[in-house]
């Protein structure tokens, strides 16, 4: 058996001011039923990909919440794994049709951060972290910037190939109409923006963002092949770490990137090297450089100096690109709606729909959802159907 | 957030973690605190390799520019950790300084 992606949608990704989560739920999911051209009673069962709502909004039991808003009353399920919470509604909601549960469901990644001051918004997200990093006072971009410094003292990675990252996700950005932030940016301008946790700064973070994306998938054959713009989820895959960075065998890769990349590889039955486009989980720099190395598409601190050659990005790359969305650097990080939004992303590149980010000649996609500093990793792989 | 109890629990943890030694094998500092930590910031936080090999995460005190460096000696000492809270109830923990 195997399941399908057969609607896709995504909000803007922003400060939204004007919008409520429960607003930002019916445009991601009617607009993936749409894609689908399916009506609500098909959908036999909902995943929800979420963060913070209880922490920050007082809202929990996201299920029954969204259920009721759609007006689905099917079976409803709030699945959470910090940043990585919308890969993990995919992998579940997976899980439930591989088991004969579900036919078609779907998956609605969601996340309304800017309601919340942002010191508010850095405590409730360290709730990813351990009671021991919550009482060092380290911050998330903190927990980055060891990686950081650690990457730095064994391959010589400078700052600025930190700020090459940032530059080539914001120009990804600039592409696609539902991004944050559409404005490119210089090394320079990364170099000089104000310092948050050296050697991490401002302009090396993801943003606080509100934003929400949805999927519709299925086993059914005749909506899957009736549906040509259908795409295949040859891999989802799973893996996990200590909580603590501290704990970790080394802090120059996350392993649990590796884990979960090496069972997508060998469920597709792909190499690294057969990958024609990356979504990677970069909420700060130093992310995507260790995620473009432990998913085995460059060679262990080999990374920076290939994104510096251009070897990643729109229009020169030759191998892959990564991040055309703009990553979560450039096209804003809604947490929970991340892992969902990098599968759209792909979904739109393997049907040739992606405009002018298209990369060209795609058949394999992949997506990289990680959350907190690297406990939870989720990877899928998509084929064209 | 941090109940009473949960910090009269923890409390009794830590003595047994002071006075040991060991050295930074990676660090930042921290510019934009997290709640509780404004008054502190801006502060170096070190990930520590205890003598022994056990790795813990702090914040480190007592500190010249010179001490935020790969390999730099320490030892753990208990301190106070943020502002009270409403409860009044102080919460110390495990931060380390230069040797």
């Amino acid at each position: 058996m195997s399941v399908a992606i057969i609607g896709v949608s995504t909000t803007k990704f922003g400060e939204l001011w004007g919008t409520s989560p429960r607003a930002l739920a019916r445009e991601a999911v009617f607009g993936a039923m749409k894609d689908a051209r399916i009506a609500p009673k098909e959908i036999q069962a909902l995943f929800v990909g979420n963060m913070l709502s209880g922490i920050l909004g007082g809202q929990e039991h996201l299920g029954a919440f969204f259920s009721e808003e759609l007006g689905l009353r099917v079976p409803a399920f709030r699945i959470e794994g910090a940043c990585a919470s919308g890969g993990l509604a995919l992998h579940s909601a997976v899980g439930s049709i591989l088991s004969g549960q579900h036919e078609t469901v779907v998956v609605l990644g969601i996340e309304k951060m800017t309601d919340h001051k942002p010191e508010d918004v850095a405590a409730a997200l360290m709730a990813a972290g351990s009671q021991e990093e919550r009482s060092s006072g380290a911050t998330f971009p903190g927990l980055y910037a060891f990686l950081a410094r650690a990457h730095m003292e064994a391959f010589g990675t400078t700052v600025q190939d930190l700020a090459v990252v940032a530059v080539k996700n914001h120009f990804h950005a600039s592409l696609n109409t539902n991004a944050q932030f559409r404005n490119t940016i210089t090394k320079e301008q990364v170099l000089a923006s104000s310092k948050i946790a050296d050697p991490l700064r401002l302009l090396d973070c993801s943003p606080v963002s509100d934003g929400a994306a949805a999927l519709i998938i299925t086993s059914n054959r005749r909506q899957a092949t009736g549906n040509r713009r259908s795409v295949t989820i040859a891999a989802s895959a799973v893996a996990t770490d200590t909580l603590g960075l501290a704990q970790r065998e080394s802090l120059l890769e996350l392993k649990a990137t590796k884990k979960s990349s090496k069972e997508a590889y060998r469920q597709a039955g792909v190499d690294p090297g057969d990958i024609d486009v990356a979504e990677v989980h970069d909420c700060f720099t130093i992310a995507e450089i260790l995620a473009i190395e432990d998913l085995g598409f460059a060679g262990k601190g080999k990374a920076a100096a290939e994104l510096e050659r251009g070897e990643y990005t729109l229009n020169k790359a030759k191998k892959l690109v990564v991040n055309p969305s703009g990553g979560l650097k450039g096209c804003g990080h809604p947490v929970g709606a991340t892992g969902v939004k990098q599968v759209v992303e792909l979904v739109e590149q393997l049907r040739m729909d992606a405009g002018d980010r298209q990369v060209i000649g795609v058949r394999v996609g992949l997506a990289h959802n990680v959350g907190g500093s690297g406990a939870t990793a989720v990877v899928h792989i998509l084929k064209r159907a | 957030m941090l109940s009473p109890v949960k910090i009269w629990r923890n409390q009794k943890k830590i003595a047994g973690l002071a006075g040991k030694t060991g050295r930074i094998i990676s660090w930042t500092i921290v510019r934009v605190p997290p709640n509780g930590f404004a008054d502190q910031a801006p502060y170096p936080v070190a990930v520590v390799e205890l003598d022994g090999g056990k790795r813990i995460m702090a914040q480190l005190v007592d500190w010249e520019d010179r001490h935020v460096a790969f390999g730099q000696k320490v030892v753990t000492t208990i301190r106070r950790i943020t502002q009270p809270n409403t409860e009044g109830v102080i919460p110390y923990g495990i931060k380390v300084k230069p040797i």
